[in-house]
């Protein structure tokens, strides 16, 4: 049996993981959609901020809903236009798929005029209520706490919100325009945890709460041999 | 079980505001011996003191608190002013009573500000008020030079000295003549639905508001077409505040006990004042038709009938409604009745909030924030808050209501989840904590120190 003084001291990442997270602010915007074809109006001509807000942003706001939550377009579709098969078809879009809201603005225009073409008579259906565009507007905060080994990560990790999770774990593949995550990145470049830094990209933010994510990732990290207080 | 505990009759004895303790204990004796009357002064009590920021540490995290930090750390030793029309009752005021120390604690020194006016004032601010909700009226030439003179009064009064100004609502929107050589930012605040306002008012208040920096509104759907930035943000709720804050058991308890409310079978409950708007004979009709599937009382709750004729004409409906079941529970409680409020929401297996027309709806939030079961009518704000299946049920009808009273009182498991998931939502997005986030960020944004 190891005694606490024989256990090898954690190997020390090249550089140290910086915590950050981001404060949103919703400003409302002038494009409304009461039905199908002005909902494909709106995300032609609504802003970049928009997009982001609708799809990535509003997981975060939602961050406690384990299943049936995806983005506000699939929502307001089910919900308020009763277009089952349009909101089934938004609902699939995964974010993680997608490093810029160029290329997720052309899918969702996609889906809708794909849906639109294939069921005229629901094109202008009214919805019951309007979808209304929003934008966020971010702001990064550094919040002075880093990591330099893997045990003082997954003690950040234990600590930190919600939205600092959503920054490093989800928002971070537009800013890195790269299908990884922040978290995976450090873990793989700064320690050589190659395999779990795969892992975590395995996980489903679809099926789970962001706090089931924390879960996830603190579970795949103390599985991993670099992890010293069992 | 005493079936007396449940008279409708001997609830509306219990009105607290035609008795005082003391009546109370001497006239209570003998009478009911499980049932006191309940323990509501007939004074409004001194509002506690607001809360510091450590306080909500529990509530939000250590470290969403340092979030908050952070974000204020560029603004410390900025100066902000809120300016509104009343210091005491309704919602803006009760929200300022707690966001101003918290920016004041978080280093933007925060002074509040309220204009003064006559009668002839307020009385066109009022109809000005009706109008922006889209009421018919004549905007008179009298009405304009009230207006504008008594803007001018508080213009001259009020001096303007910090970097952010906000003016809260329509009755001060004028004072934006003041910015006229100043540096500070701008902002409006709406707090009413201004998606349908009459022309005639909203075309001579439209150059001020557009004269801003900046417009903030509670709904996408409350804002109008303007030239200036509209950010969003919702109301919310105080989690320390009496309305929200934790109570004893024994607390919530007693006050069941006072009310005669049985805490061993469901208690479904609806507190709003009694007001068609919020159909409260809807709500008694839904609890029939539910309980011929399983047992429940119905506690409607609220005020609004002592002072306000149509209240008490809607008051007199709910009791011949009610009839003389006695599990159906009506009680007129005085407007400072918030912990008793706190207590009922608290012992509810559900809550209703089944109105026919909303604005935000923040009896919702309280009763999500407090975990519970919530069925809602899918009007104004409602739905932003209950994600239907989510975070609670959202209904159309007295029928499904009725339905799914019934759903989820034998589906608690399924209640569990709803209330989880609606404390979460208010957590995340209608706190008062998160209200001050929304205010740092703008003023950051407005100021450009975003990074």
């Amino acid at each position: 049996m190891m005694t606490q003084e024989s256990i090898p001291a954690a190997p020390q990442a090249r550089t140290p993981f910086e915590f950050k997270s981001a404060a949103h602010l919703l400003f409302i915007e002038r494009q409304r959609a009461c039905n199908i074809d002005e909902l494909g109006e709106g995300l032609r001509s609504c802003s970049e901020e928009s997009i982001f807000q609708h799809t990535f942003r509003t997981l975060e706001e939602h961050h406690f809903i384990k299943e049936g939550f995806s983005n506000d377009f699939a929502q307001w579709a089910y919900i308020e236009l009763r277009e089952v098969g349009l909101g089934e078809r938004l609902a699939s879009l995964d974010v993680r798929e997608f490093t810029s809201l160029v290329t997720l603005r052309s899918r969702i225009i996609g889906i809708v005029e794909e849906f639109a073409s294939a069921n005229p008579k629901a094109r202008a259906r009214s919805a019951v209520a309007p979808f209304y565009f929003c934008s966020s507007r971010t702001i990064v905060l550094p919040m002075h706490r880093t990591a330099s080994n893997l045990d003082e990560f997954i003690d950040c990790l234990r600590m930190v919100s919600p939205h600092s999770l959503h920054y490093h774990f989800i928002e971070a593949r537009l800013r890195r325009k790269l299908e990884s995550n922040d978290f995976s990145i450090w873990l793989d470049r700064d320690l050589g945890l190659k395999r779990e830094a795969s892992l975590l990209n395995e996980i489903d933010i679809y099926t789970s709460t962001l706090e089931g994510v924390r879960r996830k990732i603190i579970q795949i990290l103390e599985n991993s041999p670099q992890h010293r207080r069992h | 079980m005493d079936e007396m505990r449940h008279s409708t009759e001997r609830v509306a004895e219990a009105r607290p505001t035609a008795t005082t303790n003391q009546e109370t204990e001497a006239s209570g004796q003998g009478q009911l011996r499980a049932r006191k009357k309940p323990r509501i002064s007939d004074m409004p009590p001194a509002p506690p003191p607001a809360p510091r920021l450590a306080e909500y540490e529990p509530i939000i995290g250590t470290f969403q608190l340092d979030e908050l930090r952070f974000l204020a750390k560029p603004l410390v030793g900025k100066r902000a002013k809120m300016v509104n029309s009343t210091a005491l009752g309704g919602g803006v005021a009760e929200m300022l009573n707690r966001l101003v120390p918290l920016l004041d604690e978080l280093g933007v020194k925060t002074n509040w500000e309220v204009i003064t006016g006559g009668n002839d004032f307020f009385d066109v601010t009022k109809a000005f008020h009706n109008a922006l909700h889209g009421a018919d009226i004549t905007l008179t030439q009298q009405a304009r030079d009230v207006f504008l003179s008594t803007t001018e009064q508080n213009r001259q009064r009020i001096k303007f000295e910090e970097e952010f100004i906000v003016i809260h609502d329509p009755q001060p929107a004028g004072l934006i003549t003041s910015r006229e050589g100043s540096a500070a930012r701008w902002v409006w605040r709406c707090h009413i639905d201004l998606s349908h306002p009459n022309p005639d008012v909203w075309n001579f208040l439209r150059p001020m508001v557009e004269s801003y920096d900046a417009a903030v509104f509670s709904s996408p759907a409350f804002a109008h077409s303007l030239g200036i930035p509209q950010a969003l943000f919702y109301p919310c709720i105080d989690p320390l505040s009496e309305k929200n804050k934790d109570l004893d058991e024994s607390y919530v308890q007693q006050v069941c006990d006072n009310f005669g409310i049985d805490r061993s079978r469901p208690i479904v409950t609806q507190i709003s004042r009694f007001d068609r708007l919020k159909d409260p004979v809807g709500v008694i009709r839904a609890s029939k038709m539910a309980r011929k599937y399983v047992d429940c009382q119905l506690v409607l709750a609220g005020g609004g009938a002592a002072d306000d004729p149509e209240g008490a004409v809607v008051l007199k409906e709910v009791h011949e409604a009610a009839g003389d079941d006695p599990d159906i529970i009506i009680l007129d409680l005085p407007p400072w009745s918030a912990l008793e409020i706190n207590a009922l929401q608290r012992a509810s297996t559900i809550v209703l909030q089944k109105s026919l027309k909303e604005g935000f709806g923040l009896t919702v939030t309280e009763a999500l924030w407090k975990g519970k079961p919530t069925i809602a009518s899918a009007v104004g704000g409602i739905p932003t808050q209950v994600i239907d299946r989510q975070t609670g049920v959202l209904v159309n009808s007295v029928e499904g209501c009725a339905y799914q009273i019934r759903y989820l009182l034998t589906h608690p498991e399924f209640g569990a989840q709803l209330g989880r998931n609606g404390r979460e939502h208010v957590k995340e997005n209608f706190l008062m904590t998160t209200n001050a986030r929304r205010w740092l960020l703008l003023f950051r944004i407005l100021t450009g120190l975003i990074t």
